[in-house]
């Protein structure tokens, strides 16, 4: 048989973002696949270095738009560090449940987007959607904003607390919880679902750790490495949590990880917020710092994001970073999908790329 | 259909018809204004009436997202807005099926010429809202070298929806606002917007 090229996007309804894949197809396996990226590419790193350091969030949130809290997060601990600022004990906990809810927002649209993709069209889509909103209207009350909350100040949050953070946190995690539950029983026992997950784009141990894969994709090949549990930042180290991982590695086990995730992360939440001291003290240095004086080291931070562990390096100066350079986990997962679908269907392509949870903005940068 | 009153199509056809009217008026003697119909004023009376209001109603928007409005896009099509009661839902894959294109998202100069390419891919009456602050002026991007800063530099643009992102409500709203100037009902209906900006031309060899 003759080998056909087929290129695929740069906009197609089924690339997550804006992705461009030029597959060799031997009938309908593929025998080869590159993949082109760059096209949204804006010099996040570069314009970065030539802005104050809480100039940056607002650039950092957009790296990864289903998850905007995540690099956020890491970028301002990062300079936290950098200028040698404490952390408030309350905003700690305030920041473990704010990022525990991005989590499980970020996870429900990986759910409702891979059901799309596999073929299971629109119900799951607006089941997890719905439980998104809820997340997100909670999430608009603790920050003003809708879907990019610049709500990170170094020592703490931008703003105080509502008062009723605690009682709505706690319903949010039951509503959550009652809904998620029911979602195993369109998705999990569901013959579409099954066929076009399980087996496909399986990645063994050995391949996951050479990849370089980190978070749900790596834990999924059954290796237990989270760094919440391994370098506990914040208050992890204080919270009870499991890290749920798989020996399997195929799209199912990927999908099942976030699955088990929400409800990880609705554990974290409930105990951090009867943990949280109740005085409220959560309000940072305002925006402008002017003069702070870094420290001359270079920085490395990492957390763990939703998609997989975010590492950052940064060269601080007085003002504005000298250097910095943002290793994000997607890079590397949309790296592995070049090896992982040779050999599989052509049908099977977008299914694989779901599971891998890809991010365009934050390849490219 | 064909979009604007041509002249040389119907020259002819006007001439004729005209004349049969004025023979029939002739004929039965009955001076009245009313009858004195032109093919002209008639086919100008269907594409401001019935065309309009046909198309204002009928909006399929183009299942095309680039970056963090694209989430948003997505959840213009969810469980919270039911913007079907509009008729705005049906996302169609292939932009030959589209009327609205919403361009989400920041535009590269290497995306310049595929979404040039998909605006000249739809049919005829064609729409283009820019849907945030990167498709409007280059957003918080606008120091970057890789960035078209506005896609009105690119395609005529006919509403503008400003945020970073804008809410869902604030799409709703735009589309409302394009059946409105569709339908004729908002002064200057006709116009769209492109830039006058020394960079476009620029952007256009890219």
């Amino acid at each position: 048989m003759p080998v056909m090229r087929i290129n695929v996007g740069p906009i197609h309804p089924s690339t997550h973002g804006v992705l461009r894949l030029l597959v060799d197809v031997d009938g309908d396996t593929i025998e080869n696949m590159t993949c082109h990226i760059g096209f949204l590419h804006r010099g996040v790193e570069k314009l970065m270095e030539n802005r104050m350091y809480m100039q940056s969030p607002s650039y950092t949130e957009k790296l990864d738009y289903v998850a905007p809290l995540g690099w956020d997060d890491l970028y301002v601990h990062t300079v936290e560090l950098a200028l040698q600022k404490e952390v408030k004990e309350t905003a700690k906990y305030a920041r473990v449940i704010i990022m525990e809810f991005q989590r499980i927002a970020s996870h429900l649209f990986f759910i409702g987007a891979l059901c799309n993709d596999v073929g299971q069209m629109f119900t799951m889509f607006m089941w997890a959607f719905r439980e998104r909103d809820a997340v997100l209207k909670f999430l608009e009350d603790v920050s003003g904003s809708r879907m990019f909350y610049v709500n990170m100040r170094v020592g703490g949050l931008m703003r105080p607390l509502p008062d009723d953070f605690y009682d709505r946190a706690y319903k949010l995690t039951e509503y959550i919880a009652y809904k998620v539950k029911g979602y195993k029983d369109v998705i999990d026992d569901n013959s579409i679902f099954m066929e076009r997950t399980k087996g496909i784009g399986t990645i063994s141990k050995k391949e996951a750790i050479d990849f370089g894969l980190s978070g749900p994709n790596l834990r999924a090949s059954g290796v237990e490495y989270d760094v919440r549990k391994k370098y506990p930042y914040y208050a992890y180290d204080k919270l009870k949590f499991k890290v749920p991982t798989s020996n399997i590695g195929d799209g199912y086990a990927r999908y099942k990880m976030r699955y088990e995730e929400i409800f990880e992360s609705i554990k974290i939440i409930r105990q951090a917020l009867d943990k949280m001291p109740k005085d409220n003290d959560v309000v940072g240095f305002p925006i402008k710092l002017i003069g702070p004086e870094a420290k001359p080291d270079i920085v490395i931070n990492h957390h763990e994001l939703p998609r997989g562990e975010g590492i950052i390096y940064m060269v601080p100066d007085k003002q504005k970073p000298y250097r910095i350079r943002l290793r994000s986990p997607v890079f590397i997962s949309l790296s592995a999908l070049e090896h992982i679908c040779k050999g599989a269907k052509f049908a099977d392509l977008f299914s694989i790329a779901g599971t891998l949870d890809v991010v365009m903005a934050e390849v490219d940068r | 259909m064909y979009e604007e009153h041509d002249p040389e199509r119907f020259a002819n056809a006007e001439k004729e018809m005209t004349k049969m009217l004025q023979d029939s008026l002739k004929k039965r003697k009955t001076p009245t204004n009313t009858m004195f119909l032109r093919l002209s004023d008639f086919s100008k009376a269907v594409s401001s009436g019935v065309v309009k209001w046909s198309r204002s109603n009928s909006m399929w928007p183009m299942l095309f997202g680039l970056a963090c409005c694209a989430i948003e896009l997505m959840d213009f099509g969810a469980a919270r807005i039911d913007a079907e009661r509009k008729g705005y839902l049906l996302f169609r894959g292939t932009p030959r099926q589209c009327d609205v294109m919403i361009v989400a998202g920041w535009v590269t100069k290497s995306m310049v010429p595929r979404v040039k390419r998909l605006y000249e891919q739809m049919a005829s009456p064609k729409y283009v809202v820019a849907y945030g602050e990167c498709a409007t002026a280059g957003g918080p991007w606008y120091e970057s070298y890789n960035i078209v800063k506005g896609i009105d530099q690119v395609l005529p643009v006919d509403v503008y929806a400003v945020g970073c992102p804008p809410k869902p409500e604030n799409l709703f709203a735009a589309l409302m606002k394009l059946q409105e100037k569709v339908g004729g009902k908002v002064a200057g209906s006709e116009e769209r917007t492109i830039a006058e900006n020394p960079r476009r031309a620029e952007n256009e060899r890219v």
